[in-house]
């Protein structure tokens, strides 16, 4: 059955978006739920399927198809924090977060994997996390998976690009697999990061969200949450104010309380909300502490015969063959004109790769740089994230390595040529001999052109107080009631994308939370 | 007072060659400003020449266009940095000059040939903040040329037409910003959700990509300095 078919009948008043709001407001409800992100929407779906009053904030507002954009920046802009331009300092690294109803779900490629039984294992003995196993959580997974249709994408909407991948990996005996994703009905239309015309991936805002709705839960969006409330050890609910779509203009005050708490506002948002509230539930002094990334780096093959790379799932193949050694291969597209940024140079030689473009296919690596950890902190006023982080020297070598492997599997797929985005490497290699530069030339952090968009541990899990700022099951352990449900829990990298890690373990925290109320 | 009314002119002369005397758009934009229009379409001729592997100029996909609705786009503080960037590059060729009798101008008052030279001094500079300074302004200004229908159809990337299924969302949500009223749909309205065909390459294209589109039409009638 589908969603759409399963829910009919909602209220209209369990949404308000930011024109109905035209004076300060209070609400109370059992739960308040902040960030209406994966993490966020499934605890809000849980809750409010268990029979408890839900509030889910969200500072975005909804979009629809008529709202999505097809070029890649303007899609940014409007859905992203400080549109889509956020980095860090230190290593410079471009960093992105959602702000929209569904938060990163809206603009994601729905790549959903469970991690594998090592990096639990490693969770669990470095964090003292007992019931943290792979076999522990897999029913919170199945029930995530059962939710959104969580499958391997099918071949025919792969398109070449993806499938020029799983040529190369074959070609060298290297694993690789179709990447399960939360999508039913892919069409290929490669447009996963600027919004879902097919309506096809179940982001949150047209899958768990409204089945929340259904269920009661009322639905806050445009509404920025700033501070909050407590007493002694239980928190008592969020105050905040009304903000304007894309101008970030506030108006009208509000208050929610609430019997319990949950913040899901994303790992560089979450710390910033509690340092903002007196540096609440800090005694371990470990929030915004432990900031860290899956940086990427990618390559741009160009093959002899035609790609047609903006046909086919935006990131559809994978291979896990190098967890171990630190990092996962993907395939990727993106809107074509963020695609081609990365293209060196100007001018003629600039618009010739360009023309490139339809027989180009892009691979990119997410590193597990567990070495590399960095900050997140307040700026003087608002509440975006001042971010530090440096690239650890170890960790560079593990991208240059990664990268290595993707130039094999590219000129084993066929590629004639490639185009690293490496500074101070040629612009393009034309075979596997130029590209054993990777292997001998000293490459540095700031050479890499690098992003990273699964960001994780700035309020990790610890069995120990003095060392985390959750327990395993999301409890603030300065605080009764108090719970985060976001990647900002993670207590290391997760090695593969963490939007199913995060609503595996946030839908284990309803758990606990539905017990405790 | 000779002595002062020298250095008075001379103080004039530099402001204005570095702040004024930018020609008047040929279109009102929403938030540009003159000397950041004349500043994009500079840039825009050497990054996209005309003579090219693509047969569609810097100057005729109309960068500014599509700068101005980025700009537009984007919250305030964010915007005064995209502005600081254009300002930067614009008048930094006053105090590290382009070659030439006449390289002490702002860069878009610069002759293309020196402007040329410019470019390739920072693109290849082994500074790093210049590389990134340098990066980043080719990444805005290559977002506006090859999210231009004219380019991306012509390289057989823009997006397909594709039924957008009504789910049960879309009878909730109104666009952003609006109204209820606003809403288009009603339960009556709902569709089965997509069966998964894959697109059909041979398929139209989104109609904002179609030839003639209103964004062709503004290419066609705005483009050029």
């Amino acid at each position: 059955m589908s969603v759409s078919a399963r829910t009919v009948g909602i209220a209209p008043e369990c949404l308000r978006v930011f024109t109905d709001y035209d004076a300060d407001f209070e609400l109370e409800a059992d739960a308040v739920v902040v960030g209406s992100g994966p993490c966020g929407a499934v605890v809000a779906h849980s809750l409010a399927e268990a029979g408890h009053s839900v509030v889910l904030l969200e500072e975005g507002p909804p979009f629809t198809p008529r709202d999505f954009e097809f070029e890649g920046s303007l899609s940014m802009a409007r859905t992203l924090r400080e549109g889509g331009l956020r980095s860090t300092s230190g290593t410079i690294l471009p960093t992105m977060q959602a702000i929209a109803l569904g938060g990163g779900s809206l603009v994601n490629s729905a790549i959903c994997v469970r991690p594998p039984e090592f990096v639990f294992e490693e969770w669990s003995n470095r964090f003292d996390l007992e019931h943290t196993t792979r076999e522990s959580l897999n029913p919170h997974f199945d029930a995530v998976a059962d939710f959104l249709g969580i499958a391997p994408t099918p071949d025919e909407v792969q398109g070449r690009r993806n499938l020029l991948m799983k040529e190369g990996c074959d070609a060298l005996g290297y694993s690789s697999e179709p990447i399960a994703r939360n999508v039913r009905g892919c069409r290929g239309s490669g447009e996963c990061f600027t919004g879902c015309r097919a309506r096809a991936k179940q982001s949150m805002d047209i899958s768990y969200i409204p089945e929340a709705m259904r269920h009661g839960a009322k639905v806050l969006t445009s509404v920025q949450v700033q501070g909050i409330l407590s007493d002694g050890r239980r928190a008592t609910g969020i105050e905040g104010q009304v903000v304007e779509p894309f101008t970030g203009a506030t108006s009208h005050r509000f208050r929610v309380k609430g019997k319990v708490v949950v913040l899901a506002a994303g790992c560089m948002a979450t710390p910033i909300l509690l340092q903002r509230s007196d540096d609440m539930a800090n005694k371990s002094g470990q929030v915004g502490n432990n900031l860290q990334f899956h940086p990427g780096v990618a390559i741009a093959g160009i093959f002899p015969d035609i790609v047609n790379p903006q046909f086919g799932a935006t990131q559809g193949y994978q291979s896990l063959e190098f967890l171990k050694d630190g990092f996962k291969l993907e395939s990727l597209w993106a809107p074509p004109a963020v695609a081609a940024v990365r293209m060196p140079g100007f001018g003629k030689a600039l618009l010739e790769r360009f023309a490139d473009l339809p027989y180009l296919a892009n691979w990119d690596a997410i590193g597990s740089t567990h070495r590399s950890v960095g900050t997140v902190r307040p700026r003087r006023r608002g509440l975006d994230p001042n971010l530090h982080w440096n690239l650890h020297p170890e960790d560079v070598k593990v991208l240059t390595h990664a990268l290595w492997v993707i130039a094999e599997i590219l000129f084993a797929a066929g590629a004639r040529k490639i185009i690293p985005g490496v500074i101070g490497l040629p612009a393009e290699m034309y075979s596997l001999d130029e590209a054993r530069v990777f292997q001998s030339h000293p490459i540095r952090a700031r050479d890499l052109v690098s992003a990273g968009n699964h960001a994780f541990c700035t309020t990790r899990m610890h069995g120990d107080a003095s060392m985390g700022v959750v327990n395993e099951f999301g409890r603030c352990h300065d605080f009764d009631n108090l719970y985060i449900t976001d990647t900002g829990i993670f207590p290391r990298c997760p090695s593969v994308n963490p939007m199913f890690t995060g609503m595996a373990l946030a839908h284990r925290a309803s758990q606990q939370i539905i017990d405790a109320l | 007072m000779i002595l002062w009314l020298i250095i008075t002119a001379l103080i004039f002369a530099v402001f204005y060659r570095a702040l004024l005397g930018y020609p008047k758009p040929r279109r009102q934009y929403n938030v540009l400003a003159r000397r950041e229009v004349a500043f994009l379409n500079a840039t825009a001729e050497v990054l996209f020449p005309a003579d090219g592997a693509i047969p569609f100029s810097g100057l005729e996909v109309d960068i500014p266009n599509y700068a101005d609705r980025f700009l537009s786009a984007l919250e305030p503080r964010v915007r005064l940095q995209i502005r600081a960037l254009f300002m930067l590059f614009e008048h930094v060729t006053i105090f590290l000059p382009a070659s030439g009798i006449s390289g002490f101008r702002r860069f878009s008052a610069l002759k293309i040939e020196q402007r040329e030279l410019v470019m390739q001094a920072w693109s290849q500079s082994p500074s790093f903040a210049r590389q990134l300074v340098f990066t980043a302004l080719r990444a805005v200004l290559t977002m506006g040329y090859l999210g231009h229908p004219i380019v991306a159809r012509h390289l057989n990337v823009a997006p397909y037409d594709i039924d957008t299924p009504v789910c049960e969302a879309d009878l909730l949500y109104p666009p952003v910003g609006g109204h209820r009223s606003e809403i288009l749909f009603t339960e009556a309205d709902l569709t089965p959700p997509s069966n998964g065909t894959p697109i059909d390459l041979d398929g139209p294209l989104a109609p904002e990509y179609l030839e003639n589109s209103m964004l062709d039409g503004r290419a066609t009638a705005e483009g050029g300095r």
